[in-house]
């Protein structure tokens, strides 16, 4: 397939992943503040929290904030790169490019959820209640994901979804994790991270006994069967890029991208909880998350032109009746 | 009930759906009992559901010189626009004449010029033409073959007969309106359809392919075949992303073209694919900076070479411009007559040529009966319509036309055709024209695939998508002629 074709299918994955993530993590954040932020102090934390995942930020370095501004930022704000209306408009670029290459179901979808999320405004959202909006945007970034599957022919163009999205989902786990302060940190905070990355129900399936903090780390890291684990995503992402270039994964590398993400993959597969906790945690996520970013470079110099693909502003759309 | 109107406009103009002023034409009966039948609203609220939809699929286009590129849906009405069989097949056959005498003349103004040298105006009209290529001259192209793809713009006249208003022969689009058009009005006005039996239009994605295969160099195996496409910012993104996928072919830009050794070839993520045909939606102009627009991104450095060694179709062909250049255009029924020794099926609309003294002085004592348009432009873009001008417009017309008399042509004002066509809740008269797509390969192909375009202004008579026109699905009947 056309390189820029392959890029733009990787940059659709990525930015429906991440809308689809940073919907999530404000809609948990909103729910779970209805009945539980009597106190200001976990409610500073918690919308933080929101905003260090939903800005792509170290959570050092995000400052105080409530739901309003929150939502303003990882909503609305253009200028944040991660924010719905960015992701979802980056997205919708980007199928465009691919438009002769998309299914029309696929195609649909991505553009109803940009000509959604381009009606919205803060009042709207709030009129209508966050939490609905949130649901619709997931729903329809899971309809993406779902109908991609279903109607694209399972080979180059489906490979760089695959790839952008499992690259993309490992990564944003692991800036969950980041916003840990320590395993000592009250159960709630725990349960707030799997609610984030949509582990809950998938953990309690797993664990038989009332957990401890250790269990939700090596879950979200390890779990092999929890599609949302780093672990599977590193998988995911190495058995793309063999089908890709079409040789067995788990013996050797064609290029540096497969070399890298071989690695990654032996990580997960040769290590476990005890020997993260060894490293310190937020050491051992650091580290990952560079061996993710430079997976992701690696495959953008062996497969993509060096032309950058546009990422366009939003543009006005008006239905002009007749 | 939705009453449809006895007599949509008072004489002067013909009405493409009654034949007097109490009964519809015979090929209208059914669909005007039809519209008796509807509920009030049913059409209205179709309509909505439609655009609705069409802004959903994403089948809009760009309007230019608006903010910086404005999506707009190309306006959608419900009432079909019907041919019978006969009238259709006639139709066709007037345009496959006219393309296969343009094409013909391509081939001798580009070689032999054996037609100049009987004709020292159509000479000098050509020799003066800013779309005629020189880099062209000489060059063989794979079977002969100009003009792959084509749009021949017509109207009806005052008194019914089908006249040629202007001929597109470089990269005209509409055909996914068409396809649109006739997809979501079976999905929204089943009814509508009852009792007729029409040609269907979806085939004509495989027909283009066909015809494109039929370009290839001769070089053994199946041909790679490309659409070029300026790119996602072009009005008509959207009916080279559809056309592209429907024949199964890459949708490509040309950064993503490289030309070595004379040939052309893809970047793609297994290496470089070698290119034999280009159906080319890029104007000439841009196509290779080396030959063209220096500054062009669009193209591919090196095109024009290979094109030249013949290792490479466009289609269509660099130069055919010329052939739809409107100084050209009153040319047209001789040249039928010099290459195909035929009488014209279709006539032209009586043209005056502004370099000629005494024609520019008759369009200059004129100017409020008369049409006046630009012989390089094509959109609807750099015309006066004399009957709706301002006193201003017409001055400014005046002395463009006598700076420069070869850049203009003049016509009278034809009355187009009007049909009825819904505003709101009632059916008005509203004009009409029509632009079937001829397609050229090893035979010319006529598709019972037309855009009826339709002005929305009332007394308009521009149906340009880019000046506030839109479209109707656009019915042939009875079985194939062809």
């Amino acid at each position: 397939m056309l390189s820029r074709h392959a890029e733009s299918f990787f940059w659709l994955a990525r930015n429906v992943e991440r809308a689809e993530t940073v919907a999530r993590v404000l809609d948990v954040t909103y729910t779970r503040s209805m009945d539980r932020f009597q106190h200001d102090v976990w409610a500073n934390r918690a919308w933080r929290t929101a905003l260090a995942i939903g800005t792509l930020a170290e959570p050092a370095n995000v400052d105080t904030c409530d739901a309003e501004s929150a939502f303003d930022r990882c909503i609305f704000d253009a200028t944040n790169l991660s924010s719905i209306a960015s992701t979802v408009s980056i997205a919708r670029t980007n199928a465009i490019n691919v438009r002769s290459e998309l299914s029309t179901e696929t195609w649909e979808n991505i553009n109803e959820l940009y000509l959604d999320v381009r009606a919205q405004t803060i009042e709207a959202v709030t009129r209508e209640g966050p939490a609905r909006f949130l649901r619709r945007v997931r729903d329809r970034c899971q309809a993406i994901e779902g109908v991609t599957d279903a109607t694209l022919l399972h080979v180059d163009g489906w490979n760089f979804l695959q790839l952008g999205r499992f690259a993309e989902r490992g990564y944003l786990a692991l800036r969950m994790l980041a916003t840990i302060e320590s395993l000592d940190d009250p159960w709630p905070e725990w349960q707030a991270l799997l609610e984030m990355a949509s582990a809950s129900m998938p953990f309690a399936r797993a664990s038989s006994h009332l957990p401890a903090s250790r269990e939700v780390v090596d879950f979200v890291l390890f779990d092999p069967t929890f599609p949302r684990s780093v672990g599977f995503c590193a998988n995911e992402v190495d058995a793309a890029l063999h089908r890709i270039s079409e040789t067995p994964q788990g013996r050797g590398y064609t290029n540096q991208a497969e070399k890298l993400a071989g690695r990654l993959c032996a990580e997960f597969n040769f290590a476990d909880v005890a020997d993260v906790l060894h490293e310190g945690l937020h050491p051992f996520v650091r580290r990952i998350r560079h061996e993710i970013e430079d997976v992701m470079g690696a495959i953008q110099g062996v497969y993509f032109p060096r032309i950058p693909v546009p990422n366009a502003p939003l543009l006005p759309v008006e239905v002009v009746s007749a | 009930m939705l009453s449809v109107p006895k007599r949509l406009e008072p004489g002067g103009v013909f009405d493409e759906f009654f034949l007097d002023a109490e009964t519809p034409r015979p090929v209208y009966e059914r669909l005007a009992e039809t519209l008796r039948s509807l509920q009030p609203g049913e059409l209205a609220g179709g309509v909505r559901a439609i655009n609705a939809a069409l802004l959903r699929r994403g089948v809009t286009f760009t309007v230019y010189a608006e903010d910086a590129g404005t999506e707009r849906i190309f306006p959608f009405d419900p009432i079909p626009r019907i041919f019978a069989a006969e009238e259709w097949d006639q139709i066709a056959a007037g345009v496959a004449q006219r393309v296969r005498a343009l094409n013909a003349f391509l081939r001798d103004v580009y070689h032999e010029a054996r037609i100049l040298r009987e004709n020292t105006a159509l000479r000098d009209a050509v020799f003066s033409s800013n779309l005629y290529v020189r880099e062209m001259i000489g060059v063989r192209v794979p079977h002969d073959v100009y003009i792959h793809v084509s749009g021949i713009d017509l109207i009806r006249d005052e008194t019914g007969t089908m006249l040629v208003l202007e001929d597109n022969v470089r990269t005209p689009s509409g055909i996914s309106y068409v396809l649109e058009n006739r997809d979501v009005l079976k999905r929204t006005f089943p009814k509508l359809f009852e009792g007729y039996p029409l040609r269907p239009v979806d085939d004509y994605p495989r027909r283009l392919l066909r015809t494109l295969r039929d370009a290839a160099p001769p070089r053994s195996g199946e041909p790679n075949i490309i659409v070029l496409t300026p790119g996602v910012y072009n009005s008509a993104y959207y009916e080279h992303a559809m056309l592209a996928r429907q024949m199964g072919v890459p949708l490509v830009e040309g950064r993503d073209l490289i030309v070595v050794d004379n040939t052309v070839f893809l970047k793609t993520t297994r290496g470089l694919e070698r290119v034999d045909v280009i159906y080319r939606r890029i104007d000439d102009d841009f196509l290779d900076p080396l030959y063209f627009r220096h500054d062009s991104v669009l193209g591919a450095v090196g095109l024009m070479n290979a094109y030249r060694s013949g290792n490479v179709t466009l289609a269509n062909a660099i130069g055919t411009g010329v052939a739809d250049d409107k100084a050209l255009y009153r040319f047209v029924p001789e040249m039928i007559r010099f290459y195909l020794h035929e009488d014209s099926l279709l006539p032209n609309v009586e043209t005056f040529d502004c370099t000629d003294e005494r024609s520019r002085r008759h369009v200059l004592g004129n100017l409020e009966n008369m049409v006046v348009k630009r012989t390089d432009g094509s959109g609807g873009y750099g015309m006066l319509i004399g009957p709706a001008s301002t006193a201003a417009e017409r001055e400014e017309f005046a002395r463009a036309i006598e700076a420069e008399p070869r850049s203009y042509i003049a016509q009278p004002t034809i009355q187009l055709s009007s049909h009825p066509t819904l505003a709101g809740q009632d059916l008005v008269a509203r004009r009409i024209d029509l632009r079937p797509f001829v397609l050229y390969g090893k035979r010319v192909d006529v598709p019972p695939a037309a855009l009826t375009r339709v002005a929305l202004r009332e007394g308009s008579l521009v149906v340009n998508s880019s000046q506030g026109g839109g479209s109707k699905d656009t019915w042939v009947l009875g079985a194939s002629g062809a």
